[in-house]
């Protein structure tokens, strides 16, 4: 049995759905977004964490040059280290059919008999290695899936230049590569760039690394302190060409996926906030409008002895119907939303299973902070009017005082319509109901400069690095330092219109205690290739002596131009250089330095050698170029510019493609809510106002150009103050995203501020059509009795 | 302190009106026969006007009395546009108001009918004039606003809003805008219902005036029997149905009635 009040709800309800569903709906969004980012940290750090512990993902990481095997046992030694794994990693070129361009990656070692320690592999297909086998290898998932690798197929890679063929046993994954791209590429190209494993045996012969290792993985005695493992680890492995250990925080692929959880936790408090607020402040208005019409109800209620905690109580009820609605909603989007998230994470993210889990936590808070919004929302309105002493709550509200406005007050009066003076007096009159709808659009304008402005951004940064930066059509990276006369034989293969020579090697920057360890990158005086831009768009002539950093390393060291840097070299007789900051490149992918080749080989004190060129290509002999690179031993890894911009071009597509279109929804549902919620209210408090000009002759239309005059003038003040405010908004969210790994530069282009523009304005239109067509129903007979 | 005008000059005529003989007119304005309506459907049904027959004239002022639920406001209601009759002939001249749609309702409001209502209905974020002005914007050969209000004795409170001005002032803008188009029927629903005595009959001075010199037939439903020494004709109501009428010899002036 329902008790009376709370049928009188149910009915109340029942007349104000249209208004209860839009309040839900935009509280659906903030909730949808609560529970989706929540539930995704949940997914993402808990399959994380297993994946790490099943698979026994190591916390200690170093690379170096090469080291006898028995070094393995002194670090092993070392206080604080529990396990050490020492292996291989090196790179290959691989010659796929039906891929005309030859692939690059790493080729890592697994021991030739057992299960490694750490960093053990998950077996997603095929068979592992046949123990003591020759000639077969794994293959990571990303690159087997984007070049269609089945167990069984052959691969022909070049080892160390000595070209092979490997039988493929099996597909795997590993925790050291959830994020399986090129080292500092902001996002993944699998169809070039891929992972392998062999025995141990195979690699080291291929290489003449047999009873040495070049790569460390260790994991931490229980309670020891990363810090002084690192520290001793690095000492150890100096004599050795160690690059200088780091920790899990450091390591590449557990960063990437670090950054997301970031992004989703700013997510998960930012966009409730503002959708909660809005949806708030919907409510207040509803009820509002409610209690000022129940006002004699409610008397008639305490006259009879209702308390009045009952009474708010009552009202409040109202207000919770509309947050679990909002909640049921906002788990059903949240749930969908987070399913077609993971699936965008599998492009990016490999892990054995990701799987969307429902937080039930996150559940839990999104209902906590929903009652709590809407509770401070319409607590106060509910407690006046439960408090409204009875005799007084009797007499009908006194009426409206209005008065010229603020506008017609300036002496244009003369020129306004009558309509116009009902709606901007009305307007003034309510400026909290105004205001809030204008807040509404406004955020629903803002929504749609984001996603857009990231494409803009995305776009621009490959732009940028690709027409800008690097205008070269290749990159080429040598197995090891050669001598320069190397690049006369690479610009005599066919079809090379014109080369030059880089030279990279991994340095540690110091400045005031502060270091980043990074590639330094050569530039050549007159270069035409790679080039190093100032914020303006400069070129930045690489100075004789003195180093150019990306303004985001320099940010990070806390180094201004003119400051002196120390850099250590991390390879060959690792010297160390005192070199003044002479210039801040900017760059959007990875932080690096950058200094003339000369300075570079002099620093390094290696003679005139070269790791690498760039080339241009007469594009008609690009494939007779890839079959004579082919033949180059020395050559092991190939980088073509418009496949990798291709590749990254359908990455983004996708991912901002679901992006957009969570954006879109949200936008359109606020700005249809928040205007649909408006124009409800002004009709229900002006019926009486509205059905009188009916009976007096004005037509429907007419009636309804007074409703939208207000809502135009809404709409007037909200899309400039949204397309402000969703600048902002941008501004704010690219910032606080950006990282050392990828900075997007903030594009607001005509487009998008158009886009946004005309979507809100479409759905605010739809909104006010659907409610204007409720005139046709005006009372018009009621409206001349007894005000209410 | 009274807060209305001690006496309004223009809205004083000489003597009383000699009643309009019926012979002087020719076509009536209302043609009204077996006109029926009912409300809701079933047990429930309410039978609001059980076939009235009526003819009103141009020029013509009259009284509509009769008890409560007798239909009165129904049936102002008809003749104003508002509502369509179950069954039955409504014509207005040569429109036949019974089978008109609702845009053809709209106009007819639009050109022909001036309403007063007992809860004068103003819009309150428009001042006096504007609430008037509103109504002569989409008018044909409207009188300017001010005209109007100077009619009802308005002329020093243009530019207030019906916050503030008192139940008769209002009442009275009510007027200045039903009469500002020159309506050819003004229809008033217990236009004085909420008014004092000498509220009421300022309210009615305006009335009065405005069918004077307006030619517009005008129909006035009261309560008060009193009321009736100023019409032309004086119609009984009961029970959905025109129980009697009569006609006065002489329209006495409202400003000689009291209640
Ligand atoms: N919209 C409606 N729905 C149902 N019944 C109605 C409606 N409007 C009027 N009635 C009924 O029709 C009858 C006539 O009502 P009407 O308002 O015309 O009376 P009235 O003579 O104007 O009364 P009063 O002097 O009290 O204003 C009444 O019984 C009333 O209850
Ligand atoms: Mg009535």
């Amino acid at each position: 049995m329902i008790a009376h009040l709370d049928r009188k709800l149910l009915r109340d309800l029942k007349r104000l759905r249209g208004q209860a569903a839009a309040v839900s709906l935009v509280m659906a969004c903030g909730l949808a977004m609560l529970i989706m980012a929540r539930s995704l940290i949940s997914s993402l750090e808990g399959t994380r964490a297993e994946y790490y512990q099943t698979n026994h993902f190591a916390e200690v990481f170093a690379s170096l040059k090469r080291a006898p095997n028995h070094l393995a046992d002194r670090i092993r030694a070392l206080p604080g280290v529990a396990t050490v794994q020492a292996d291989l990693a090196v790179p290959v070129t691989l010659d796929l059919p039906g891929l005309d361009e030859p692939a690059s990656g790493i080729v890592r070692s697994l021991p030739d008999f057992g299960e490694p320690e750490l960093n053990r592999l998950f077996l997603r297909r095929g068979r592992w290695l046949s123990p003591g086998s020759r000639g077969e290898v794994l293959v990571g998932e990303a690159f087997a899936k984007a070049n269609a690798l089945n167990p069984g197929d052959t691969l022909t890679m070049l080892l160390n230049g000595r070209r092979q063929t490997f039988h493929l046993a099996g597909i795997v994954l590993s925790p050291e590569y959830i994020f399986e791209s090129r080292p500092g590429a902001a996002l993944p190209d699998n169809r070039t760039y891929g992972i392998f494993w062999m025995p141990y045996k195979e690699v080291a012969t291929a290489w003449d690394l047999y009873g040495a290792f070049n790569h460390l993985a260790i994991t931490l005695a229980p309670g020891a302190g990363e810090r002084p493992v690192i520290a001793g680890v690095d000492r150890l492995l100096r004599p050795y060409g160690g690059l200088g250990a780091f920790g899990r925080k450091d390591h590449p692929s557990h960063i990437r996926v670090t950054d997301e959880i970031r992004v989703l936790t700013i997510l998960s408090i930012g966009f409730p906030i503002v959708f909660l607020s809005v949806a708030a402040f919907m409510t207040n208005a509803v009820l509002t409008r409610l209690l000022s019409l129940q006002r004699e109800q409610i008397a008639i209620l305490k006259a009879f002895g209702f308390t009045n905690r009952q009474i708010v109580v009552h009202y409040l009820k109202f207000a919770f119907v509309m947050v679990l609605a909002g909640l049921g909603l906002g788990l059903l989007g949240g749930v969908a939303l987070g399913q077609n998230l993971v699936v965008m994470y599998e492009l990016f993210f490999k892990f054995p299973d990701l799987r969307f889990r429902l937080d039930g936590p996150a559940v839990a808070i999104a209902l906590g902070v929903g009652l709590g919004t809407v509770t401070l929302g319409v607590l106060d309105a509910v407690r006046r009017a439960a408090r409204l002493p009875p005799a007084e709550a009797m007499r009908p509200e006194p009426p409206a005082n209005f008065r010229p406005s603020l506008i017609e007050r300036t002496g244009i009066a003369r020129l306004l319509s009558h309509s116009f003076r009902i709606a901007i007096r009305n307007l003034e009159r309510r400026p909290a109901q105004a205001l809030f709808t204008v807040a509404g659009l406004a955020l629903a304008t803002a929504l749609l400069i984001l996603p857009n402005s990231f494409k803009a951004g995305i776009s621009e940064v490959l732009d940028f690095q690709w027409d800008v930066v690097q205008r070269q059509d290749v990159n080429l990276g040598l197995v090891e330092p050669s001598s320069a006369r190397l690049a006369h034989e690479l610009a005599r293969l066919p079809g090379v219109t014109s080369l030059e020579p880089s030279r990279s090697a991994a340095v540690r920057v110091h400045f005031q205690g502060r270091s980043r360890q990074i590639g330094l990158r050569s530039l050549l005086p007159g270069g035409r290739h790679s080039r190093a831009v100032d914020r303006a768009g400069r070129e930045i002539s690489p100075p004789p002596h003195g180093v150019i950093l990306s303004s985001k390393l320099a940010d990070v060291l806390g180094a201004k131009i003119g400051d002196t840097l120390v850099l250590e070299a991390l390879e060959g007789r690792r010297p160390f250089a005192n070199v003044p900051l002479t210039a801040l490149a900017e760059d959007f992918t990875g932080i690096a330095a950058y200094m003339d080749l000369h300075a570079i080989n002099r620093f390094l004190g290696e003679g005139d050698v070269i790791t690498g060129a760039s080339l241009t290509l007469d594009l008609s002999r690009r494939a007779e170029f890839l079959a004579a690179l082919k033949e180059i031993p020395r050559v092991s890894t190939v980088a073509i510019k418009e496949t990798m911009r291709q590749a990254f071009r359908e990455t983004t597509a996708q991912s901002m493609g679901v992006i957009q279109s969570i954006y879109l929804t949200f936008a359109v549902i606020v700005a249809f809510g928040v205007i649909y919620n408006n124009a409800r209210i002004s009709l229900a408090e002006r019926a009486r106002e509205l059905a009188t000009l009916r009976v007096v002759g004005m037509t429907q239309h007419e009636v309804g150009a007074v409703l939208v005059t207000e809502l135009v003038i809404l709409a007037l003040l909200a899309v400039p103050l949204g397309l402000l405010m969703g600048t902002g908004l941008t501004t704010f969210i690219i910032g606080s995203v950006n990282t050392e790994t990828i900075r997007l530069p903030l594009v607001f282009t005509t487009y998008t501020y158009a886009f946004a523009v005309v979507v809100v304005l479409i759905a605010s239109t739809l909104s006010a059509f659907v409610v204007l067509r409720k005139l046709k129903h005006l009372d018009l007979i009621a409206a001349l009795k007894a005000p209410e | 302190m009274s807060r209305l005008p001690a006496h309004f000059p223009l809205l004083n005529p000489p003597s009383p009106t000699p009643s309009n003989p019926p012979a002087a007119r020719g076509a009536p304005v209302f043609h009204v026969r077996g006109l029926t309506k009912f409300y809701g459907e079933g047990a429930t049904q309410v039978r609001a006007l059980a076939g009235v027959d009526l003819d009103l004239h141009a020029g013509e002022l009259v009284v509509l009395l009769g008890p409560s639920g007798s239909g009165k406001t129904t049936l102002l209601n008809q003749l104003g546009g508002l509502d369509i009759p179950t069954a039955g002939t409504l014509r207005y001249r040569d429109t036949d108001l019974t089978h008109a749609t609702e845009s053809e309702l709209t106009l007819y409001r639009r050109e022909s009918v001036g309403f007063v209502f007992q809860f004068y209905n103003l819009i309150p974020s428009l001042t006096a004039r504007e609430n008037v002005g509103l109504i002569t914007e989409i008018a044909d050969h409207p009188m300017p606003a001010e005209e109007a209000l100077g009619m009802v004795g308005l002329s020093p409170r243009l530019d207030h809003f019906p916050a503030q001005l008192s139940g008769g002032e209002q009442q009275r803008v009510a007027i200045a805008r039903a009469i500002a188009k020159r309506p050819a029927v003004l229809l008033c629903d217990e236009p004085t219902g909420a008014l004092d005595v000498h509220t009421g009959i300022v309210v009615l001075e305006a009335l009065e005036r405005a069918n004077r010199e307006l030619g517009a037939l005008t129909v006035i439903i009261t309560h008060n029997a009193v009321m009736a020494d100023m019409a032309d004709r004086v119609i009984h109501f009961s029970d959905g149905r025109v129980l009697s009428e009569h006609r006065n010899a002489t329209r006495a002036l409202p400003a000689t009635l009291r209640w």
